[in-house]
């Protein structure tokens, strides 16, 4: 078995996903939160200057997306066909778009500015992307086949953010809300869900 | 299910984009090195309103597979990649291909924001200052390092052969030598790599024939 070790800061940011995913697969690492102080010591021996990093066996692997695609494989969370993993790949590239224009209101320090982002995002960005999304998703609440996929986990994962700004988000989405029921419900997601650091971001 | 090889070659492939490069441009480098046949659509502005309510996600590109639409230009290009045996043999080369398409993506999408979004052109010159001065010295420099560490990086980004990241990394190219001509000087290997991408079979033939746009 692999030796699998996760360094990040003490937050969920862009290594949640990639912790979610090793805790549906059952699959054991080393989840190491590394203060800012320790950060620019570590920085030059990271393969672009960025975590967070997954060593797999001595190997270091970079970029957030490309770490949690291949944990999602390890733990068989793809998709199976290569088209049920091009439209895995599909939907979370589109989520992480809307992921960027949440953080452009919430990173937004000017007061009037950040409240007329806000409401941009409430009233056009969010709604659009939701309405699509409900449409991706199937009735038994799943965006890929009949079973779950790094795709629905992605999705939850973004919910788990962006409800923190907009609670109601999610209301009158019946599929979407399907989809987040499934997710917190597999064993392995509930334990992690429960026993995670809990953090602001 | 599992295709076969011969089934692969039978299914239609329509790529839908605008009439430039821009994001569709890694996926057709990889229909042409594979010299996999497929529809080169390119949408007129006046056309796009309409055209884009039919579309997954309102945008292109988008690849339709036999009547399924992929949109995402990095999924759409690790889809092609998938079928015509470029991404990656190994779980772990496929991961390293990952993420060097992602530092890419990264690095282009910079280059986008002072090139599309940034309407204050004071602003705009400064960001573009930075990219070049900054951004992209400090991406290409890993990159050069991440190249010598495939076998002395005489060959391709990831593996033995040609993968979607070559794809995307001479589109970058690309772009960034229509400003700076002699950006790849400090990085011998990367300007190898280059030249090595350009004259791939398949893709020789494609970058000459291929519609000129500014991007």
């Amino acid at each position: 078995m692999p030796s699998y070790k996760l360094t990040y800061f003490n937050v969920r940011g862009r290594a949640e996903l990639i912790r979610l995913l090793f805790a549906t697969g059952g699959i054991p690492y080393e989840d190491v939160r590394i203060g800012r102080d320790k950060w620019p010591e570590l920085k030059p021996k990271t393969p672009m200057g960025q975590i967070p990093i997954l060593e797999v066996d001595g190997q270091v692997y970079c970029q957030s997306m490309a770490i949690a695609r291949f944990v999602a494989r390890e733990a068989g969370l793809l998709g199976e066909s290569s088209s049920d993993q091009a439209r895995a790949d599909m939907l979370l590239d589109g989520g992480a778009e809307v992921g960027e224009l949440l953080k452009e209101v919430v990173l937004e320090k000017d007061a009037s500015k950040r409240a007329e982002k806000k409401k941009e995002f409430s009233e056009k960005s969010l709604p659009h992307f939701l309405t699509l999304y409900e449409g991706f998703a199937n009735d038994s609440g799943h965006f890929v086949g009949e079973s779950l996929t790094w795709a629905d986990i992605s999705f939850f994962n973004m919910m788990d953010f962006l409800t923190a700004e907009f609670p109601s988000a999610l209301e009158g989405y019946d599929k979407l809300n399907k989809i987040i029921e499934n997710v917190k419900s597999n064993p392995g997601i509930a334990k992690w869900l429960k026993e995670r650091p809990v953090t602001d971001h | 299910g599992v295709h076969c090889g011969a089934c692969r070659k039978m299914s239609v492939y329509e790529l839908h984009y605008f009439n430039n490069r821009g994001r569709a441009e890694p996926a057709r480098l990889l229909f042409a090195a594979a010299g996999l046949p497929y529809r080169d659509i390119r949408i007129q502005s006046e056309q796009w309103p309409e055209y884009k309510l039919k579309l997954p996600m309102h945008q292109v590109p988008v690849l339709e597979v036999d009547g399924t639409m992929i949109c995402q230009s990095v999924a759409i290009a690790r889809y092609v990649a998938k079928v015509t045996g470029h991404a990656g043999k190994t779980d772990l080369e496929q991961a390293k291909v990952d993420m060097l398409v992602d530092g890419i993506d990264d690095v282009m999408t910079k280059k986008g924001d002072y090139v599309w979004h940034e309407k204050d052109e004071t602003r705009k010159m400064e960001k573009k200052t930075a990219f070049y001065e900054t951004t992209l010295p400090q991406f290409l420099s890993h990159f050069e390092k991440l190249l010598r560490t495939n076998n002395g990086g005489d060959g391709f980004l990831v593996g033995e052969g040609l993968t979607h990241a070559d794809a995307w990394f001479l589109c970058l190219a690309d772009d960034i030598l229509l400003d700076f001509p002699d950006i790849f000087s400090p990085y011998p290997k990367l300007a190898a790599l280059v030249e090595r991408i350009r004259t791939y079979p398949g893709i020789k033939e494609w970058l000459a024939k291929r519609p000129q746009t500014p991007f």
